[in-house]
């Protein structure tokens, strides 16, 4: 029973994973990909990790939904209503993917795995909470620490004053074709503060 | 069985990841390639941890470091694509020839 | 057992909703709904417009499921009771933002926005929050959280718990100062382009919500089940009423403010405010 449940899942988390290609919506990539995320949280329930399953469903849901607000920041058609291709590389990014798919699944396929399943009845939050705080607190606090380092690179990056001037200054959009004229938003000339250009050489 | 059934799961999920990650255009579309190759990590940890390793903790801990790449990996990614924003006005990777400034 | 348990849920989940209809006096509304026609909008996402309400539902029936009705008697007995309840809020987030992207029209859309970007600030607060209550339980699990309340609920040790976890309830819910999703500025936001009895379950799954968030809070700051000579269940109901009637009377009288404000308030004030909180707590369980 709890197989056919893990089978039906693994199917639906892969089937999932390949809609994230396949829909012509941002939106609907990311939130196919949280249901992916989903399937294999709820694995992790079955195959006795609840602690990891449910928190992947969590950390998921809230990623995508970060996602999905970035799309509509960056994207072109973000209500992605419309039919849209963007890929390139692609014969060469199939083949990458076929070879990474059969070359793991060989791994699996020919190498003996062993069976040792988790004891029925092990209390394995306690014991995750014990292995933290524990034997792995080391790594435990180099990942905090690591997290804390992420957060201040990610507002130093995505901040628009710098030490060198401000961000966006005489940021130029690309050509739509290869070297033709700059396409989209123009960066903003004049105004309050055009008097002063800097920078530039 | 169940093991070798998560884990061919995983070894999918990891190809439609890295087919995700080498295809697309988009910069946001690319990083849920490389979202889609963790998942296929995680489930495999999970397979291995529950199945094969009699629940050690270190198992568990694995998962929770995954996560936090992927966390960390979100963070600066996104960051990544804001600056890039900023000064190119571009958020396709053919936009960006060069890094210089 | 668990028939019985599951009948309780559901049970609790319908009088809880109808106790919500007659608090917000919106029998009439909700039931001419159903008689009405459907209107489109132009190439919508059918998909999730028609689900988004069924899940939110869907959301509150497992919220209320991880609540303990007895002492040591929940349907969901999870020892990661409370995290489940995080995942829901999580994903509340989530269905907030399909119902009012996939209509495909502007109000929504912005509604549907709008509220993903309160929503994700709240739940840090909600998270700092919850494990705070877990500490003096040792434990994830409602059930124990529970039980660590015998002595003295976590209500009074922890007394900045409830007003937090209140702003999240009315965000959870979408109601007054937190309603950034269905507000009347914005035409009702989410939920303007929708009509008949989709609108009627959108509308029913608020209020069953409702009836969640204040289980979870009773349970989780009031001790829930516990008190004297009445049974288990009956405290309960009675601290999920109260604590429903409070979430609608502050909705009702508290004012809200622009998202940009509430968005500096939500960042600067009550996230530091729920991580002092939680470092309290942590120090008086030492």
């Amino acid at each position: 029973m709890t197989d056919l449940m893990i089978a039906l899942l693994v199917a639906f988390a892969v089937w999932t994973g390949w809609r994230v290609f396949r829909v012509d919506s941002m939106v609907r990539a990311s939130f196919a990909l949280m249901l992916s995320f989903v399937a294999v949280g709820a694995i992790g329930v079955l195959l006795s990790a609840p602690y990891i399953g449910v928190a992947t469903v969590f950390m998921m849901a809230v990623e995508m939904m970060v996602m999905a607000i970035f799309m509509v920041m960056f994207m072109m058609n973000p209500a992605g209503l419309n039919p849209m291709v963007m890929v390139h590389q692609h014969r060469l990014s199939i083949g990458a993917g076929l070879v990474a798919f059969f070359g793991l699944s060989a791994a699996v396929l020919l190498s003996p795995l062993p069976s040792n399943p988790v004891a029925p009845g092990t209390d394995v939050v306690a014991q995750l909470g014990h292995e933290l705080l524990g034997p792995s607190m080391l790594i435990f606090e180099t990942a905090g620490v690591t997290l804390l380092a992420t957060m201040v690179g990610a507002v130093i990056l995505s901040s628009r004053q710098g030490r060198f001037g401000s961000a966006d200054e005489g940021s130029r959009p690309p050509g739509l074709t290869e070297g033709g004229d700059p396409a989209g938003r123009q960066p903003e000339g004049g105004g309050g503060h055009g008097h002063h250009h800097h920078g530039g050489h | 069985m169940t093991l070798t059934l998560v884990l061919l799961g995983a070894a999918a999920l990891i190809g439609i990841g890295l087919y995700g990650a080498l295809s697309q255009q988009s910069f946001v579309m690319l990083m849920m390639g490389l979202e889609l190759m963790l998942n296929g990590a995680l489930l495999a940890i999970i397979g291995f941890w529950s199945l094969s390793l009699g629940g050690m903790p270190e198992g568990q801990l694995l998962a929770i470091i995954v996560m936090a790449v992927m966390a960390v990996e979100m963070a600066i990614g996104f960051a990544l694509i804001v600056a890039v924003y900023r000064k190119r006005q571009a958020d396709m990777t053919e936009s960006i020839g060069t890094l210089r400034q | 057992m668990t028939a019985l348990l599951t009948l309780a849920v559901l049970a609790t989940l319908l009088g809880g909703t109808l106790f919500a209809v007659a608090l917000d006096r919106a029998y009439l509304p909700l039931l001419a709904l159903f008689t009405r026609q459907r209107v489109e909008t132009e190439a919508p996402d059918r998909l999730n417009r028609d689900l988004a309400p069924a899940w939110y539902l869907a959301l509150a029936a497992i919220g209320i499921a991880v609540v303990p009705f007895a002492p040591d008697l929940a349907l969901i007995d999870s020892p990661v009771g409370i995290v489940i309840w995080g995942s829901c809020e999580a994903l509340i987030v989530v269905t907030v933002f399909l119902h009012g992207w996939s209509p495909n029209a502007p109000f929504p859309l912005i509604g549907a926005y709008r509220y993903a970007a309160i929503g994700l600030p709240v739940m840090l607060p909600s998270m700092f929050v919850l494990i705070a209550a877990a500490l003096p339980a040792e434990s994830l699990s409602l059930v124990a959280i529970v039980d660590s309340q015998r002595e003295v609920w976590n209500v009074i040790r922890q007394p900045l718990g409830l007003p937090l976890f209140m702003v999240v309830a009315l965000a959870m819910t979408l109601r007054g100062p937190m309603d950034y999703a269905d507000a009347a500025d914005i035409a009702t936001g989410t939920s303007a382009e929708d009509s008949g009895a989709g609108r009627a379950v959108w509308q029913i799954a608020r209020l069953a919500m409702l009836v969640s968030v204040s289980a979870i809070a009773a349970t989780v700051f009031l001790g829930g089940p516990l008190g004297p000579v009445l049974p288990g269940p009956v405290w309960l109901w009675l601290k999920t009423g109260a604590l429903m009637a409070l979430t609608v009377w502050i909705g009702n009288r508290v004012a809200r403010t622009t998202p940009s404000r509430m968005l500096t308030i939500l960042w600067v004030v009550l996230l530091p405010l729920s991580f002092l909180h939680l470092l309290i707590s942590g120090l008086i369980e030492l």
